[in-house]
């Protein structure tokens, strides 16, 4: 029974193993391979380059941008901006508006709060295809020319639901007699929430804003749909490249967004979790 | 001003612009992607204002006039949808389920360490996590390099492009979603009824089935529901992993918004989606409660 007991114990020591294994070892070899020299496969190992990492940092340009692949070093670096500047914007707005209705369903009592918090639980349940092409139809019918701002608008309505559920998560579990002893020590109701609430709220907010940033950055099916013919963002360059055929580049850009995002969410996921 | 009305005022600007944002760029959109799946497709894309009703029939398999004679083929997509997302919950499950109870006995320190690693992949880039399995499978990948200078094998084995490579593709994807809500209930397992249950002589295959699992089936429900969801919408990782040879339901709206321009009937496409996601919601909330009632009966 004994023997039994720590066989089953060690097997599912093991198969937890094999699970991290399948989630990290994908990421460590895209990781390796992209210093890879070989230029045709990148699978088959011919020696340590850093060209790629060169080339997509615009250190070097190799004089024949051969011509078996459409996209060039300039658009890889223009979508890159494009995605900056969008998760810039919408980050900055779903912040603002996420932390608004997060204050308003945990301070006030109002009629309808349950279907505030149905509407920040949609944009998570919805399959991304079917908000993707409900933005499409609306923007296209009401004129609004697709490009920078219909993904700014589009990329919002979901990201909200991202830092509300942050920032709800934190209100929830903050202690109210420090803002009940401020009001008592005369703070008004501004006072107490610029000194007292705020602070207290910050972690979880910027905690939500990074969240943002990231999916903001990695979205793919909702901004394919509204992107339009002229803009283009890093996912969706990526996914063209897919699409038609690879170049030891993508290895390289692959290895420095997974790089960006760890470091971006481990920071978002760390000021989430620091509760007291 | 009274303190009512000055209350009134502050909700009023907390909530005003945020609602107006929704209601216009999330419902607004949503009750137009509604309407639109009943109209008539404009001969160069685009719609007709006239009531439309054939859209849904032809995804039943039903002749549209304007179109074809019955033709079963969309709802034979829908369903080798259905069966694939089926099986990625499938998979997911059996990959999660028994980590989940590992990591659950772990101390605080490496639990809240594992968490973060299963969590963590959730936000880097959904492409680039696929194009990794691309480079896997694919026939330079590295599965068939590896294979073919062993020896093993004399040609390339055909592992990307298949159903196979779709599930492995949305199981390595969809980790997260399962993993966190049947963590959440294996965690809150009661492990003196499974004691009790084996002091009462029930062996460890009957206490797993009649304890373990009924008392973990609610984080098992919940798991099957936001995988399933977002698998039968996906469309990038068939569009990826699948290439042209496997289409996904994601891929026949694609194609409706991006190629065909038959915008209505797309329109009509997502709401089987969004009518699949109510009634799996509708299902579990009734499920949910009457596990509930049931329980609550019992104490």
């Amino acid at each position: 029974m004994k023997i039994a007991r720590s066989l089953f114990t060690g097997g599912l020591l093991a198969y937890t193993g094999l699970f991290f294994a399948f989630i990290y070892i994908p990421l460590v070899v895209i990781a390796v391979y992209s210093f890879n020299a070989n230029p045709v496969n990148m699978m088959t190992w011919t020696g340590f380059t850093t060209e790629w990492y060169a080339q997509v940092l615009g250190f070097k340009t190799k004089v024949s941008e051969s011509a078996l692949y459409i996209e060039s070093t300039g658009q890889l670096l223009q979508a890159v901006w494009n995605s900056l500047v969008i998760a810039a914007s919408t980050t900055a707005i779903a912040t603002v508006f996420g932390t608004a209705i997060a204050i308003a369903l945990h301070r006030f009592e109002f009629v309808g709060q349950r279907f505030y918090r149905v509407v920040m639980f949609m944009p998570m349940l919805m399959p991304d295809i079917v908000l993707g092409i409900a933005l499409l139809i609306f923007f296209v019918n009401s004129g609004i020319k697709l490009g920078l701002t219909t993904i700014i608008i589009g990329q919002c309505t979901f990201l909200i639901s991202y830092v509300f559920i942050v920032v709800s998560a934190r209100l929830a579990g903050m202690d109210r007699t420090l803002e009940h002893a401020s009001a008592d020590l005369g703070a008004n109701e501004w006072m107490t929430f610029r000194r007292v609430v705020l602070p207290q709220l910050f972690p979880a907010i910027v905690g939500g804003a990074l969240l943002a940033f990231i999916i903001s950055m990695d979205d793919l099916v909702i901004t394919y749909f509204i992107a339009g013919v002229d803009v283009t963002t890093l996912p969706m360059f990526i996914f063209s490249m897919l699409r038609r055929g690879i170049k030891p580049e993508i290895n390289a850009i692959a290895v420095m967004m997974l790089t960006f995002s760890f470091v971006v969410a481990s920071l978002g996921l760390y000021l989430r979790s620091r509760q007291k | 001003m009274s303190i009512a009305s000055r209350r009134r005022f502050q909700l009023a600007l907390l909530l005003g612009p945020v609602s107006a944002f929704l209601a216009i760029f999330f419902l607004g959109p949503l009750a137009i992607m509604i309407v639109t799946s009943f109209l008539a497709p404009g001969l160069y894309g685009g719609v007709e204002w006239t009531f439309y009703p054939h859209n849904f029939g032809r995804i039943l398999g039903f002749a549209d006039p304007m179109f074809e004679d019955f033709d079963p083929i969309y709802i034979a997509i829908f369903l080798n949808s259905i069966e694939i997302a089926a099986l990625t919950v499938l998979a997911t499950l059996l990959v999660c389920y028994p980590a989940a109870f590992c990591i659950a006995r772990l101390s605080e320190r490496w639990k809240n360490f594992c968490l973060f690693l299963i969590t963590l992949p959730f936000f880097t880039s959904l492409i680039v996590r696929l194009f990794v399995w691309v480079l896997i499978l694919r026939q330079t990948g590295l599965v068939n390099e590896v294979l073919l200078s062993s020896g093993l094998i004399e040609r390339p084995l055909d592992l990307i492009y298949t159903k196979g490579a779709i599930i492995l593709g949305m199981t390595y994807v969809f980790i997260p979603f399962m993993f966190m809500p049947v963590y959440a209930s294996v965690e809150k397992l009661d492990w003196t009824l499974v004691r009790a249950s084996l002091d009462l002589g029930a062996g460890p295959v009957r206490t797993f089935w009649r304890v373990i699992l009924p008392l973990t089936a609610p984080g098992i429900a919940g798991g099957a529901v936001i995988v399933f969801i977002p698998a039968l919408g996906n469309f990038v990782v068939p569009a990826v992993l699948g290439g042209a040879k496997v289409m996904m339901f994601g891929n026949l709206i694609e194609q409706q918004f991006l190629a065909a321009r038959n915008w209505p009937f797309g329109a009509a496409l997502a709401m089987m989606v969004m009518s699949v996601m109510l009634i799996m919601m509708v299902a579990h909330v009734v499920l949910s409660g009457r596990r509930s009632a049931t329980a609550a009966l019992a104490r």
